[in-house]
């Protein structure tokens, strides 16, 4: 099955040459196109976008390394092949260094304009080819970790949902005993839920897909969300939350979905490790070119000795003091490849006996209209 | 003290164990279950259960089905007679990042549910969403 014709645009002052190409390319099966000189010629690329483009070095006026540079500034899909007179086969490898993907020296044959016109082609192809393997295998990467993340989930989350049921005493009384084993069996697959979710977070995060979904959103309007949804975790710890938002601008180039996680980790740390009646508050700041988040809480701090490590896989302070501890270790780190993923960074401060502030800089979305 | 109602809720899940939990806690409040465990099952049956309620499991199959079902439910000229019929999906997706499922379709043009819930589902909070759709 014959793909559509691949589109070939000679330019050349001379009549004769532009007329013979087009007639065995037309052979060929191209489909052709001529200008006389390269302003025409641009103007003609700007608006057909052909696939190859031969161009006459030596023109009057625009020089066909001019055409050539402003080509590859157009599209570098572009294959341009340059046409040189007899004399001047360096100026066509220097064309060649400057973006030219072959040249023809005059005089030549029409089976050599041919050839290299085929050459040409299997390179198009090729790129054509590649283009399409790279979103088939992205889709799939994706595809692959929805579905791996689908098939270790959906077992744990049946299991959870019966005890739940059953905690729910709708198949029958729980006995004390009953209950506390079943609560320590929630609690542990939920661990393992956990640790799914945070491995298949830098499953993602490290195939680089954030980049690709940047978009400018408004940091406040995330946070107070967010805060808005753990406000009740808060309460039940008996731990103040506040957001200080900021009463300008507080735009940035983010992926609201990976974000939303790095805030709901750190807010939710700052909450698990806070003192009795203490305190989380959110506040947003700006410098000139980005917007800062700090998460500052009233808890028992962090040794210094553990600070450098902390944003470390796995690095988990003090395993033995929280008994049922749901935590994999892997949020930190993960809140780190995010926030580096958005060209920001992640900084804390602490104070043992006083609290510790985590602090989130990421860069300010460019706004079109200053 | 559980409700006496006859309403029927309709749990379109391919998870049988899913459907099981899930009908356990319906039928303690004392709702009528039908169940389906594909969305062309689901399909067949809405129209020939007629519903008070539908639980849709977004996650069968490719996402996409469950949203064209609940779109076609509302949408549909096929599907008129039952069109108001409240629809929660019910999602394994975002349960630990804590952000609510967002309902994207509507880029796609699609008509969205009435309601989300995620997997686990709390008895009590599954009751009162459903209690809250059947009351209007």
């Amino acid at each position: 099955m014959d793909k559509s014709k691949f589109k070939v645009l000679v330019i050349d002052d001379e009549e004769s040459m532009r007329d013979s190409c087009c007639l065995i390319l037309k052979k060929e099966g191209f489909d052709t196109d001529s200008a006389e000189n390269g302003i025409i010629g641009l103007e003609k690329i700007e608006a057909n976008r052909p696939d190859f483009v031969i161009i006459d070095l030596k023109m009057p006026r625009m020089s066909g390394q001019e055409v050539l540079d402003k080509v590859r500034e157009i599209d570098r899909d572009i294959i341009p092949i340059v046409i040189t007179g007899y004399a001047t086969v360096e100026s066509a490898v220097e064309a060649m260094k400057k973006g030219a993907y072959d040249f023809l020296p005059k005089p030549f044959s029409p089976e050599e304009l041919r050839i290299i016109m085929r050459r040409g082609l299997e390179r198009k192809k090729l790129i054509r080819e590649t283009e399409r393997l790279r979103r088939e295998k992205k889709l799939m990467e994706e595809n692959f970790i929805t579905m791996v993340s689908h098939q270790l989930r959906s077992p744990l989350v049946a299991i959870q949902q019966y005890f739940e049921v059953i905690l729910a005493g709708m198949v029958g009384k729980v006995e004390e005993k009953q209950k506390e084993m079943i609560l320590k069996a929630k609690e542990r697959s939920e661990g393992l839920l956990n640790l799914i979710n945070d491995w298949l977070s830098i499953a993602r995060k490290d195939g680089g897909q954030i980049v690709d979904k940047l978009k400018p959103i408004s940091l406040g309007a995330i946070l107070s969300e967010i805060v808005d949804f753990l406000h009740p975790v808060a309460k039940d710890k008996n731990i103040s939350l506040k957001l200080a938002a900021l009463s300008g601008d507080d735009m940035i180039l983010g992926d609201q979905e990976s974000l939303e996680q790095v805030f709901v980790n750190l807010i939710t740390n700052a909450i698990e490790y806070n003192k009795p009646n203490g305190s989380v508050t959110v506040s947003i700041k700006e410098n000139a070119d980005a917007i800062l988040v700090d998460v500052e809480d009233t808890g028992v701090g962090i040794g210094p000795e553990h600070l450098p490590l902390i944003f470390d896989q796995f690095y988990q302070i003090d395993r033995s003091k929280r008994k049922g501890d749901k935590g994999s270790g892997l949020g930190l780190s993960i809140a780190k490849k995010i926030v580096e993923a958005h060209g920001g960074s992640i900084q804390v401060s602490s104070e043992l006996g006083e609290g510790t502030v985590f602090t989130v800089l990421l860069p300010k979305a460019e706004t079109e209209h200053q | 003290m559980g409700k006496i109602d006859n309403k029927k809720i309709m749990v379109i899940d391919d998870d049988q164990d899913f459907i099981d939990a899930v009908t356990t806690i319906l039928k303690s409040a004392l709702y009528e279950v039908a169940t389906a465990s594909n969305p062309k099952e689901g399909k067949d049956k809405v129209l020939s259960e007629k519903p008070d309620l539908i639980l849709l499991d977004i996650m069968m199959d490719s996402l996409f089905d469950g949203f064209s079902l609940c779109n076609a439910i509302k949408t549909s000229k096929e599907f008129k007679d039952v069109k108001d019929t409240p629809i929660i999906f019910v999602s394994a997706v975002k349960e630990l990042t804590g952000s609510r499922f967002q309902f994207d379709g509507a880029e796609q043009g699609l008509v969205g549910p009435n309601d989300y819930i995620d997997k686990p589902v709390k008895p009590d909070d599954l009751l009162a969403r459903i209690a809250k759709l059947l009351e209007k």
